[in-house]
């Protein structure tokens, strides 16, 4: 009697807790269906539309998004750099190369899985927008994300920890069309870390790749 | 005794799945945290609100463009057609169109609009029909979004560049006019 007990439990709360847990690890991963990759970046282009697959359609009433309409924009999410290793806030990084067509884009950097937005030390936010960027004359650019200040394009960052990078095109062509797996994305290019400690200067900097 | 534990595990692998698609097609209509609640707590419908930060405008990275602003309104096509709508320019906007459950139904941006003026119109077919028996003169500029919905969300979301832009983009988002009309 005990027995039958026992098995009729494990059989339950197998069936209840393994699939809440399937469906949670599902919905929390950056990959999985609906998503496109393109280098390091990941977008859910459908994410929020009408004809989206079932785990679009979860993800955007668990979150409670109001996601980007094709007229809008598309936004791409980075957590690696472009050798597969994970973005982290104590390491510099060159994002280099072309955006997709669009009227504008930002880019921004935050702390994986915080809520709130990245700052740099001084209080700014960690945000760009592409009215802001200089761009080289073939129309490519290239951004620092460090924590200390740089010359040229300068992403800033703060903290350690596991870090996202957003690029979102507006207004773009891509948002819109069939082509947005052809869409050319910047690289990520790693340019080393620096120590833990926050008050590291920038001789310090261990040049570990390239 | 063996048996039987194989025999558990593997009904408990089965119901595990059955479990996974149960919830995963229940989410959407069971969800607390979904816009429309949200919205529902900080404004009345045809209150355009100011729709918050934290709601991921961009995506399921979890933070919101930090250049963007946006207000949210929400609607019922029973109450008659929605005319969102507001004078003058800013830079950039764009709306979405969403249903009760937060699918974006329809979007433009100030270039797909006549003049860059945003003049909006949602409602049903049935509306739609009416409206071109009986055209409304103050709706011949508007753009009429066709929806199947009842209840719905419009977003109207803002450009601001840098820090001096932010004061006109919030300044005209929030004078942005929501309202039912009844022909």
């Amino acid at each position: 009697m005990l027995k039958t007990a026992l098995t009729v439990l494990l059989t339950l709360s197998l069936a209840i807790g393994g699939g809440a847990a399937s469906v949670w690890y599902v919905l929390a991963g950056q990959s999985g269906t609906g998503a496109l990759t393109i280098g390091s970046w990941t977008a859910f282009p459908k994410i929020g539309a009408p004809d989206a697959d079932p785990y679009s359609k979860a993800r955007v009433s668990r979150e409670g998004v109001l996601a980007l309409g094709s007229a809008e924009g598309v936004a791409f999410t980075a957590v690696e750099d472009s050798t597969g290793r994970p973005l982290r806030l104590e390491c510099n990084y060159r994002i280099e190369g072309i955006a997709p067509p669009a009227r504008f884009w930002t880019l921004f950097a935050e702390r994986r899985g915080s809520a709130s937005m990245g700052v740099t030390e001084t209080g700014r936010l960690s945000a760009l927008n592409s009215q802001g960027v200089v761009r080289r004359s073939d129309n490519t650019f290239a951004v620092t994300v460090a924590r200390s200040a740089m010359s040229g394009n300068w992403l800033g960052v703060s903290g350690a920890g596991p870090m996202a990078v957003v690029l979102t095109v507006y207004d773009s062509t891509v948002a819109a069309g069939a082509d947005l797996a052809e869409a050319s994305m910047p690289e990520i290019v790693p340019l080393g870390c620096e120590q833990a400690s926050p008050d590291t200067s920038k001789d310090e900097v261990v040049s570990d790749a390239r | 005794m063996r048996a039987r534990l194989l025999h558990a595990a593997l009904l408990g692998l089965i119901g595990a799945g059955i479990v996974h698609i149960v919830i995963l097609f229940l989410l959407p209509d069971m969800s607390p945290r979904d816009a429309w609640s949200r919205l529902a707590g900080q404004a009345d419908t045809y209150q355009v609100s100011t729709y918050a930060a934290d709601s991921a405008i961009s995506g399921p990275a979890g933070v919101a463009d930090p250049f963007f602003q946006a207000v949210a309104c929400r609607f019922d096509l029973a109450d008659g057609v929605t005319h969102v709508h507001r004078e003058g320019r800013v830079p950039y906007w764009s709306a979405s169109v969403y249903d009760r459950g937060g699918r974006n139904l329809y979007s433009l941006n100030d270039r797909s609009a006549t003049d860059g003026q945003l003049d909006l119109v949602v409602l049903t077919p049935d509306q739609m029909v009416d409206m071109r028996k009986s055209p409304l003169e103050e709706l011949e500029n508007a753009i009429f979004v066709e929806a199947p919905i009842g209840e719905g969300i419009v977003v109207i979301r803002g450009f601001a560049p840098d820090g001096s832009s932010a004061r006109t983009v919030s300044d005209y988002l929030n004078a942005i006019e929501c309202v039912a009309q009844t022909s």
